[in-house]
């Protein structure tokens, strides 16, 4: 990865701070079968990443198979052709290399992170897989075990988590494609059978739908030939119709009071309906985020956990609480989540949140605040950059999301022409009071004080 | 011309003579090189270590110091992670909100942690604001203030984040856990209470800080875009060459409890799953059996393709999370197995853990697997140098654990000479189960009579 220098003039016009500017190496072709690839070499580490992004995710579930995109994700590590359930592990593994899969609710990705010599084994057992699955009934039956656990750790023996998987989205959308759990319900996942499997990896798991990315350390030549060897001829089959992700706005303000039988302290989530991905105002959001809640300088940080002492704990993002910012994806929200003392109501939390995005829409943004968060932004970009599973990650999402992987060389200018204006705008725009969804999760102990 | 069709011919011979139903053979992955440390040491004793890593415009530092919780009074645990979280909180230089402003000016993020052993400033910053950097964490290291009314606000909410992390069911289990193993050390006091942080004084932190935070007993270190080196360490001896020395207490021998088999449960009622932890105290970094025991513990649950993955989730389907470790600290150290099942299979997969670990501790490992566990440590060790934070974690360790130079260098040799015998010896001292604590985390009432079977059970509440 090269690095230029160049000054880009900052509104403060007596100030020429030199900017870094991202020159991640890309190129990007197709295969015959609409596979596309990129690749991003940089030979500073010894290490490889193959990143396989499917243009599939949990929001194309059907009713009555809730939880079934994960569930599918699973069975991606039980077998293919040639590899044998338990190879895709032991071969990673045993050549140095660390793997994982995970499901979103808009694609499903699939990684190895190698020593560089390796690349054609990830190469090979990626290619395996997207040629066929070894689809049994007691692998899947294995996997619903699987799966079943992982409800458990993760979210039914845990704090806040099953009101923000299973409830949260409920309440922020009104379609089912959105409002649905990704995690699915036991139910849902007992029901589901051996040819459900097939058919969705028959239908998602195509060449056509996938975009594959190789960052890190690699000769070119040899990966494109690798790539062509054994991708090459795998059949593509017909694009599959995107889910109807249409959602309604909210025209009222909505609400919920969960009791969490494992929660010791309360907890507040208040959320809006975000903008459009890569509009002039999902910048603007970003960095209004970044003002309201990006580390100790933040105005929640400054204002309310210290200040009014109210608060304890925060987190935001625009795409709460299934990513952040690069892989939001529309009907999303822009929620913060904060655990408070308990000698303040929910209620209380949510006027005094309200009232710093109520300070922006009032007073807007000095200068050197907004400097500051752009600076807060840039720098926390070019950290990710550091890792080749990051650049691939990134580079994967976006071209599933906008067809350009360049964006991550681009993107930063575009939060460099916002201006203070422009925040203030989406404040006044996106965080309304009006079409505010708030949810309070309460310990069992503090729910009769309400 | 000649170039081109050279590289044609390759390329239709290698299609050719790819067989796709065989894992394609692969070259040895390339041999690691540490990049070139440069190292001094200040006349106050504060020793700096640089690397330099131009590959992006940013600089990552790490600042430790031999102090941590291990020194915490009895009556005063969470001093040290105390005395930690409010480094930024204001100095007689700057306000709190003047360090967090100034950290967000330079791209920065900071964050001072304080583990069993150390307590570690972890900073970065965008490079071209290296020196401001380097100006605020001086200023944070020599001169906190701990204002009164910031250890007030500390202390309320570190007691609602302990309870939150104390409705967390594996947070309960590692508690536990520590206590039984490490008895009477303080390596067993994991997290405080809102008793010993109420003790907690403004006077106990600035004498800790006095003690401990001094710079014959720190090490700092710069990984990044750097300036030149006449430069970088002019700015470093303006920023810490002043720091007064100090006379920093020797580190606490590691006695330990003989292992014993103890069998306990803490009651969490409305549990849905059994959260388990088997194991003993084990080696640290130093100790002769820590590279076998590092391959060891890789072997029985390091990875989706050890023992206990493989038989447990991808084969029982009794786990989603299985898994071992092996945790050193600066005396001794930890190994455990670590796995949350349904309360169904519960006495079955304890029963299989068991088995499992007993293995390990009787049969001489097979020389493929062992070879493939060598090459997965390799290549998880070279992976997690790739960032700057992973390359400053680990030198900071190294630095801050007082291990040789070369560790390093010669880790990877050090795992890839591990031979079966050392596993098997290894395994039978920190392995073995029947002298093995068993601490489980869940609802008493549904699974104590299971338990019950297994020997000795004793009840606990939670904290």
């Amino acid at each position: 990865m090269s690095i230029s220098r160049i000054a880009i003039p900052l509104i403060a016009a007596a100030i020429a701070a030199p900017a870094a500017q991202l020159q991640i190496p890309i190129e990007k072709y197709r295969l015959s079968n609409g596979m596309r690839v990129i690749l991003s070499r940089d030979s500073a580490a010894p290490v490889v990443t193959v990143y396989v992004i499917y243009d599939v995710g949990a929001r194309v579930e059907q009713k009555g198979r809730t939880g079934f995109a994960h569930l599918f994700e699973h069975m991606m590590f039980q077998g293919s052709k040639n590899a044998p359930k338990g190879m895709h592990f032991q071969l990673i593994e045993a050549n140095g290399g660390w793997l994982n899969g995970s499901t979103h609710a808009d694609y499903t990705d699939y990684f190895e992170v190698m020593p560089s010599s390796k690349l054609a084994l990830a190469l090979w057992l990626e290619a395996d897989r997207m040629r066929g699955l070894n689809i049994t009934k007691e692998n899947l039956e294995n996997q619903k075990e699987a799966v079943k656990e992982e409800r458990r750790l993760r979210m039914d023996n845990q704090p806040y988590v099953t009101a923000i998987v299973d409830r949260w989205p409920a309440l922020a959308f009104r379609n089912w494609s959105n409002a649905h759990s990704l995690m699915g319900s036991y139910e849902d996942l007992n029901a589901a059978t051996v040819d459900d499997v097939a058919q969705f990896f028959k239908t998602y798991y195509a060449p056509n739908n996938a975009v594959l990315v190789i960052a890190g350390d690699f000769e070119p030549a040899t990966a494109k030939k690798l790539i062509a060897t054994y991708f090459g001829d795998i059949p593509p089959q017909p694009q599959p119709k995107p889910p109807d992700l249409t959602e309604p706005p909210v025209q009222a303000p909505r609400s919920e009071t969960v009791t969490d039988r494992l929660a010791k302290v309360p907890a507040l989530i208040a959320g809006f309906h975000g903008p459009v991905r890569r509009s002039h105002d999902y910048y603007a959001l970003v960095l209004l985020d970044v003002l309201l809640t990006g580390g100790d300088s933040s105005r929640i940080s400054q204002n309310l956990i210290k200040g009014k002492q109210s608060i304890v704990q925060v987190e935001a993002n625009l795409g709460w609480p299934f990513g952040g910012p690069s892989d939001y994806k529309q009907p999303g929200v822009y929620a913060l989540m904060a655990l408070h003392k308990p000698s303040f109501k929910g209620a209380e939390i949510a006027a005094q949140i309200q009232e710093e995005i109520a300070k922006v829409q009032r007073d807007g943004v000095e200068p050197r605040e907004l400097e500051r968060v752009k600076t807060q932004l840039r720098s926390s970009r070019i950290h990710e950059m550091q890792s080749s599973y990051r650049r691939a990650a990134l580079l994967g999402q976006y071209e599933i999301f906008d067809g350009d992987p360049s964006w991550i060389n681009t993107e930063l200018d575009r939060y460099q022409q916002i201006t203070a204006k422009d925040i203030q705008a989406v404040a006044e725009r996106y965080l309304r009071p009006e079409v505010r969804i708030t949810m309070e999760i309460v310990p069992p102990s503090q729910e009769s004080q309400k | 011309m000649k170039l081109a069709a050279s590289l044609a011919l390759v390329a239709v011979a290698f299609a050719q003579e790819v067989d796709r139903t065989k894992p394609p053979d692969t070259p040895a992955a390339p041999s690691f090189r540490m990049p070139p440390l440069s190292e001094h040491t200040l006349a106050n004793g504060l020793r700096v270590v640089t690397v330099r890593d131009s590959r992006l415009p940013l600089v990552t530092l790490r600042l430790g110091f031999q102090a941590g919780a291990k020194f915490d009074p009895a009556d005063q645990i969470g001093l040290s992670e105390t005395v930690a979280a409010l480094l930024k909180e204001g100095t007689s230089r700057r306000s709190a909100r003047q360090i967090a402003e100034q950290m967000a000016e330079i791209g920065g993020s900071i964050e001072a942690v304080s583990g069993p052993d150390s307590i570690t400033v972890n900073a970065s910053a965008l490079s071209e604001h290296a020196a401001a950097l380097l100006d605020l964490i001086a200023d944070i290291a020599q001169n906190p203030a701990f204002p009164e009314e910031e250890l007030k606000l500390r202390k309320q909410n570190r007691v609602q984040e302990l309870l939150a992390q104390r409705a967390d069911a594996s947070t309960l289990a590692e508690e536990k856990f520590h206590a039984v193993l490490f008895g009477p050390h303080p390596y067993a006091r994991m997290l405080p209470t809102a008793a010993t942080l109420e003790r907690i004084t403004r006077e106990a932190l600035a004498q800790f800080h006095r003690r401990f935070l001094v710079p014959n007993n720190a090490v700092l270190l710069l990984v990044g875009d750097l300036p030149p080196e006449a430069k970088l360490y002019a700015w470093i001896q303006s920023y810490f060459g002043k720091w007064a020395k100090g006379n920093p207490p020797p580190s606490i021998p590691g006695k330990f409890p003989a292992p014993k088999r103890s069998l306990i449960l803490v009651d969490r009622p409305g549990s849905v799953q059994a959260d388990i932890r088997i194991g003993k105290v084990s080696v640290d970094r130093k100790n002769p059996d820590y590279f076998p025991l590092v391959v060891a513990n890789s072997i029985l649950g390091g990875g989706a393709s050890s023992r206990l993955f493989s038989s447990f989730r991808e084969q029982k389907g009794y786990a989603y999370d299985v898994h071992s470790t092996q945790s050193a600290r600066r005396v001794g150290g930890l190994f455990e197995v670590v796995t949350q099942v349904r309360n169904e299979v519960l006495p079955q997969a304890i029963e299989d853990l068991l088995a499992e670990m007993r293995k390990i501790s009787s049969q001489p490992v097979a020389k493929q697997e062992l070879s493939n566990v060598k090459n997965y440590l390799a290549g998880a060790f070279v992976i997690r140098l790739e960032t700057q934070s992973g390359l400053a974690d680990q030198l900071a360790m190294v630095k801050l654990m007082d291990l040789p130079g070369d560790y390093l260098e010669t880790y990877v040799t050090r795992v890839r000479s591990v031979e079966p015998d050392g596993v098997l010896k290894v395994a039978k001292k920190y392995i073995h189960p029947d002298d093995a604590a068993i601490v489980v985390v869940g609802d008493a009432a549904k699974i104590a009579p299971a338990l019950e079977r297994l020997g000795k059970l004793t009840i606990e509440k939670t904290p």
